[in-house]
């Protein structure tokens, strides 16, 4: 078919953008949401509430923590289908999809070796622990930190840059 | 790292023609395009469903969707990786991404700072002053945590989210253990507010240097560190 | 005489692909060619963006749905 040499198909949807390129479009989108919303871009919070809700399918009570006090609990009590934090989050991950859909790349990636199983355990767990301690991931306690003129997103990746420095070291050891 | 190189071959002359291409050949057409592109058709139908049922219930939800379908997309086409720009500078030698961020703080803080300015000038809170976030004991520990746990998970927040959109079965089961971290993070959230993070200062950098001064410094620094970034390349280039 | 040298990064996460090209082409003499077979989506940008940044000749060639080959010939030392 014609459309897939056409050279818009292949410089927009096709080929991958620049990294300066991406830099400029998230951070258009970071400014307009500020103003519109009044809230730069978090993903933490939107998981926090995943797991509250998992824990509450599978019997736990996360409503009587004091984390899920005061503020959180409307939340908790409204559910999945009302936060909006959520629907930023999983259209996170349905734009990505589009994205490798359009471009033909998509295909299911399954895990080669039993390294990588620990990888993700360990990886996914040292991130969720460390980003309720820093109340942020890279996008939260980051990005939208250091864009807010807030002092604690350069201490945060001050630690963040050490911490990728031991876990590459990990990396190399362990898991490759 | 005994198995680097699972296959020689030796033949008499290098295939490669001698040009640096830095664009995708067209793939020759070994499998039928069909499946994907129903699955295209498929998604696309479901993403607009989705985005208008949410606006039957409250359009704010459908603006978030939109919101996270425009983010999922950028990251995605640009390959912008938070974890890359942190890891790969010691690891690889390479600061392309770090870069990329850097400019991407620049250009955030300035719009940033423009809305908060106006906020403060009206006597209206400042937006986005949930993420001027307490500087505590669990700032540092939360942040090595959170740097060794993305290199080895294979992205942060965002990349593991748009990893999983990609179909990444690594990146679904990170996903899971971080929900699960987060759980029990709140679990304990109780004892680290009472005795770590209950009275850490929240430094907005404008109470300090005033704002033209703050994002001046701050627009220096990341200058600083852009400059850092590009010798560091150019010093491990010939690795 | 030059050589091929195929190595598999099929399954590996980012960045372990760039990793070990940058291993297997210390092993290379100027001529050779590598051919490092990735279904990861970003190391099909930045392997190509680092061989090319040390000078070498790249070539990038999709084979199936999320499947790449990048073939890169050593050219500098």
């Amino acid at each position: 078919m014609k459309i897939f040499e056409n050279k818009f198909y292949l410089t927009w949807l096709k080929n991958p953008w620049s990294y300066v390129t991406g830099a400029v479009l998230l951070s258009i989108f970071q400014i307009v949401i500020l103003a519109a919303t009044g809230s730069p871009w978090g993903v933490v919070g939107p998981l926090n509430f995943w797991g509250a809700w998992l824990f509450e399918l599978v019997g736990g009570n996360p409503a009587r923590w004091y984390f899920f006090g005061e503020a959180r609990l409307p939340i908790l009590e409204a559910g999945f289908l009302a936060h909006a934090g959520t629907m930023k989050n999983l259209g996170l991950i349905f734009g990505a999809l589009l994205a490798t859909l359009i471009a033909f790349e998509f295909k299911f990636k399954k895990i080669k070796a039993k390294r990588q199983i620990v990888a993700a355990i360990l990886g996914g767990l040292f991130m969720g622990y460390g980003a309720r301690l820093a109340a942020g991931c890279n996008i939260g306690a980051l990005y939208s930190s250091i864009s807010s003129l807030s002092l604690s997103g350069w201490v945060f990746a001050a630690f963040l840059f050490l911490g990728a420095i031991v876990g590459s070291k990990l990396l190399v050891k362990f898991f490759m | 790292m005994s198995e680097t190189i699972s296959e020689q071959t030796e033949i008499t002359e290098s295939k490669i023609p001698r040009r640096s291409s830095s664009r995708t050949t067209a793939r020759k057409p070994k499998k039928s395009r069909v499946p994907l592109a129903l699955a295209l058709a498929i998604v696309i139908i479901a993403l607009v469903a989705f985005g208008l049922y949410l606006a039957t219930v409250d359009p704010r939800l459908s603006l978030f969707w939109l919101i996270g379908l425009c983010f999922g997309f950028i990251l995605q086409r640009a390959r912008f990786c938070f974890t890359a720009s942190l890891r790969d500078p010691t690891l690889t030698g390479g600061t392309s991404l770090t870069k990329a961020v850097l400019i991407a703080f620049a250009i955030t803080s300035v719009g940033f700072v423009a809305i908060q300015y106006n906020a403060y000038r009206m006597g209206l809170p400042i937006p986005g002053a949930g993420y001027i976030l307490p500087i505590s004991l669990a700032t540092v520990i939360g942040g090595f945590l959170f740097g060794i746990g993305m290199v080895i998970g294979g992205g942060c927040g965002s990349g593991t989210l748009m990893r999983v959109g990609e179909g990444f079965h690594m990146n679904m089961l990170v996903l899971v253990f971080f929900i699960i971290g987060l759980l029990v993070g709140s679990y304990d959230h109780t004892w680290w507010q009472l005795n770590v993070i209950q009275g850490a200062p929240r430094v907005h950098l404008p109470d300090v240097f005033g704002w033209f001064g703050a994002i001046t410094i701050q627009l220096i620094v990341i200058g600083a560190l852009y400059i850092l970034a590009d010798r560091w390349e150019s010093r491990r280039k010939s690795l | 005489m030059p050589k091929e040298v195929v190595v598999d990064a099929l399954g590996e996460a980012c960045p372990v692909p760039l990793i070990k090209t940058q291993k297997a082409m210390k092993t290379l003499e100027i001529g050779d060619v590598l051919i490092l077979k990735i279904d990861h989506s970003c190391a099909m940008k930045n392997v190509p963006e680092w061989a090319r940044k040390v000078g070498h000749n790249v070539e990038l060639e999709e084979i199936g749905d999320c499947e790449w080959e990048v073939i890169i010939e050593k050219v500098v030392a």
